[in-house]
């Protein structure tokens, strides 16, 4: 019978310099991926999951699945973290959110932690009940996101964190992505605009694009991450 | 050492390969699907999608008894459908190790009910192991193989959608690491050929109940010894704390919110002992791995170490009242919720409730702003769904449908489906709504194809043998879709990719009986208006059959895209109703309605649309080149 571990589980060492000095002392990055079934959420969040892995650090992620291939919202959670427990973030917790489609971004930022960064891709996708005239596609998500993150002390007195709004950086994904070659790499310059704002070597993240995509777009989406990665500092 | 970030469908299905699992039989059901879907990948194994899980489970029991170690997965619901041999099994007893997988679906991310299967352990005797992270998986399914065959009793791993859905990472074993290292090869033990053992005769089953009941006291001891022991079951003490510090004093007390304070401990398993030990880190832990029969007296100890012992655990107080019986005093569904997913946010209010001072948890935060769009699933452009349900709708029928994708038509826009219960349900229901009197404009079953080679058949058998008047509609588009686009019978190959003879479901129909069978074109609306009226008028039971593939699976079906005419659109709203996720409303009005335009990217020109416009405003986006050289309009 095989011994079980006990929780000994959390970073073999090892983890690489700049991200190492990060998560030391229990620091947990709480990343969320939303979006809309198809727009490949799901891989994003597979590309981070890796590069934490590959720089040594803890992971877990959830995600939403079944149902949300057929164009509903769809969430990915990433914990990355020398020991992390659960797999998804708790409300009002997230440090980077990134959203490939800007009304899913105005709906989870309430989530945001004070002083987190929200990356948000400019794409618009009008879900068919908006065209059915009985609700109202938010086309302004990305100003309405602006002016929420803006609001500093807009919280309950005396909780000083609070005082803190949220960062919004704005990248329009699909133009950049057509640019190098593609709107299907998007997601990646996506990723890349997140990849600025984590600590792992770029190598870490070109290690786990390319465990990710298939070898004959390997070169189009590291240009697409390598673009990404420059809109998104 | 191999690290890989796994799902926990994906480590047990590698840890069932190591462990030398040669047959492994399913019926798709979130959260359980990815386990055979994986184990499918590995060299050496027979996976099969079953066409439900009362048969997978059957399949998996056989290849036990002939000698192999075998495994089954399922969902929630799948249980229930495979009850009888699961309880029967257990009284048997195996050979080849059996293990069963089952995946429980606790806030309903897709599934019907929450019900809490670790009942199922307790009616029928059989472990359960709960793991709570991918690691665990891998690790607890080969030791589930091993008790089976130690025990002579299938064993269940017991999964929650938090675990079977997580990636996590997994510390693969150094000796078979690698994806060309292979395992050595499995070996088969001689088939059982034992009546007295295999055969449910009264006369064996007696002995055979008893000997079941012995066999539980021994897996007591085993429980109690492997918690002893600090294997499948351990005291993890407060995070930051000495691992030594867990001993006879009891952890340091937490601070309560009335200023005093208390030595707190946590009895919980599974994807409950991940959220709990995320909302309460400095709380010590007893962290379970086998859930039946329960190390209790490993719990008593441990409650003897702290003040308040609080139990967590997802739905029902199943680990509390056996606590409570055994007199162990505990806190449980007092604080934590008897229903939906136990989040750490929700774990952690039950903490502050009871008196714990937690500034974490200390206040409700917003998930997110619900008032922004709803985007829930819907039908796909093109799916074959789409023309029925919108020809039922006009024909303001009472449906009754099954479990499917064309569910997603009880919700807007289309809103018109009455039951969705269960798989099988909606042709023996509709029976019975005909012989309470039916409705005033007709109704009908709904019910796909998978769905119908599952649990269909005895069911339209019934209608027929009882000459009950139904209409029977198989929305059969080749393929088990909702679940990710799985084979079943009605498919050319199966799951291992052996060309096989595809069921012919109109032929099933008339071998039981039905007299009037009409296949359909579901793109042709007239059509399916003409069939569903002439189903309706027939005396006697009706089928009909639709027979257009599903457009995401195998393969993602494209068409030629169409555009509309905006000086001919007249806004009359006809197209939206049918739910296209192609159309949407342009800035232009008339009569202060919105005209509409079709997104060319998606579109794949199935024309139901063009056929509900009455200004005939719907005409090909190209103008009608060559066949060879149609493209789409990508950029216009």
């Amino acid at each position: 019978m095989s011994a079980v571990n006990q929780r000994a589980r959390a970073a073999q060492g090892g983890a690489a310099g700049a991200a190492q000095a990060h998560y030391a002392g229990g620091v947990v990055d709480d990343v969320m991926v939303v979006g809309v079934g198809g727009q490949g959420v799901i891989m994003a969040a597979a590309i981070i999951a890796d590069t934490a892995m590959l720089g040594g650090l803890d992971v877990k992620l959830s995600e939403t699945r079944g149902m949300s291939q057929r164009g509903g919202s769809v969430s990915s959670h990433i914990r990355i973290g020398e020991t992390v427990v659960a797999p998804s973030i708790s409300p009002g917790e997230v440090d980077y959110l990134l959203a490939f489609e800007s009304a899913e971004g105005l709906r989870l930022a309430p989530s945001l932690v004070p002083g987190g960064v929200a990356i948000v891709n400019l794409q618009q996708i009008v879900p068919p009940l908006a065209s059915q005239g009985d609700f109202a596609y938010p086309f302004d998500a990305v100003e309405r996101m602006r002016a929420e993150g803006a609001a500093a002390g807009s919280s309950p007195a005396g909780d000083e964190a609070r005082a803190a709004g949220y960062r919004v950086i704005a990248v329009d994904g699909n133009a950049v992505g057509e640019q190098v070659g593609s709107v299907k790499v998007a997601g990646v310059v996506l990723v890349g605009a997140l990849s600025a704002h984590l600590p792992f070597a770029r190598e870490t993240w070109e290690e786990a694009i390319a465990a990710n995509v298939p070898p004959s777009f390997l070169e189009m989406n590291l240009a697409a991450f390598a673009a990404g990665r420059e809109v998104g500092a | 050492m191999d690290k890989v970030l796994m799902l926990g469908n994906e480590a047990i299905a590698r840890g069932a390969w190591e462990a030398g699992v040669q047959v492994a039989a399913a019926y798709p059901g979130t959260p359980s699907t990815e386990i055979v879907t994986s184990l499918a990948g590995y060299d050496g194994v027979y996976a099969e999608w079953s066409t439900n899980e009362k048969v997978a489970y059957e399949v998996a029991f056989g290849a036990a008894m002939g000698g192999a170690r075998a495994l089954t997965a399922m969902k929630s619901a799948g249980a229930s459908v495979a009850a009888d041999p699961l309880i029967s099994s257990v009284y048997t007893g195996i050979n080849g190790g059996l293990v069963v997988c089952l995946a429980g679906d606790p806030g309903m991310a897709s599934g019907m009910t929450e019900q809490d299967d670790r009942y199922f352990g307790r009616i029928s005797s059989m472990p359960m192991l709960e793991p709570a992270d991918s690691q665990e998986c891998y690790e607890y399914v080969k030791l589930a193989f091993d008790l089976s065959e130690d025990f002579d009793v299938p064993v269940m791993v017991r999964l929650s959608i938090q675990v079977a859905h997580q990636k996590s990472i997994v510390r693969l074993d150094e000796t078979l690491s690698g994806e060309e290292t292979g395992r050595p090869a499995p070996e088969r033990k001689p088939p059982d050929r034992k009546t007295e053992k295999y055969c449910l005769l009264p006369r064996f089953s007696r002995p055979l109940h008893i000997s079941l009941l012995e066999r539980v006291e021994r897996l007591r001891e085993f429980s109690e010894q492997s918690a002893a022991d600090g294997v499948l079951a351990f005291v993890e003490p407060a995070a930051g704390a000495d691992a030594g510090s867990g001993s006879a004093d009891g952890p340091a007390a937490l601070p309560l919110r009335d200023g005093g304070s208390a030595r707190i401990g946590v009895v919980t398993a599974g994807a409950a002992y991940i959220s709990a030990r995320e909302a309460l880190p400095q709380a010590s832990f007893l962290k379970l791995g086998m859930i039946q029969p329960l190390p209790i007296e490993a719990i008593r100890r441990f409650a003897a170490t702290v003040d308040r012992l609080f139990v967590v655990e997802e739905l029902e107080p199943y680990l509390e009242e056996q606590l409570l019986a055994a007199g162990i005093a505990c806190e449980g569904k007092r604080w934590f919720p008897q229903w939906g997913e136990l989040t750490p946010v929700r774990v952690g209010r039950g903490f502050y409730e009871a008196g714990l001072d937690l500034p974490r948890w200390a206040r409700e935060k917003a998930a997110e702003d619900v008032s922004v769009i709803p985007r829930p699933p819907v039908l796909c452009t093109g799916c074959p769904h789409r023309g029925m349900a919108t020809a039922m709708k006009k024909l303001d029928l009472d449906v009754h449908g099954d479990i499917g994708c064309y569910d997603l038509t009880t919700l807007p826009p289309v809103s018109h489906m009455h039951s969705a219960v269960e798989m099988g349900a909606s042709i023996p229901m509709e029976q019975g709504f005909t012989r309470a009197g039916g409705s005033e404009k007709g109704s009908i079953a709904v019910i796909g194809d998978s769905t119908f080679l599952h649990s269909g058949l005895t069911g339209l058998l019934n209608a027929v043998h009882q000459r009950t008047n139904v209409t029977v509609l198989i929305q059969d588009n080749s393929i088990t879709a909702m679940t990710g686009g799985q084979t079943n019978p009605g498919n050319e190959r199966t799951l291992a990719g052996a060309e096989t003879k595809p069921v012919d479901i109109a032929a099933i129909c008339r071998a039981l009986g039905v007299e009037h069978i009409v296949t359909v074109d579901p793109y042709d609306y007239q059509a399916c208006l003409d069939a569903l009226k002439a189903g309706l008028a027939f005396d006697g039971p009706a089928v009909i059959i639709t027979n257009r593939p599903c457009m995401l699976f195998p393969r993602k079906v494209g068409g030629a895209a169409y555009v509309v005419d905006e000086e001919l659109c007249n806004a009359c709203q006809q197209c939206m109703k049918l739910g296209c996720p192609s159309l949407s409303h342009t800035d232009a009005t008339w009569k202060n309605r919105h005209k509409v335009a079709i997104d060319l990217e998606t579109c794949t020109g199935c024309l139901l649309c063009a056929q509900l416009c009455k200004p005939g405003a719907i005409a090909p986006a190209a103008p009608a080149p060559a066949p060879a050289t149609a493209t789409k309009a990508g950029d216009a």
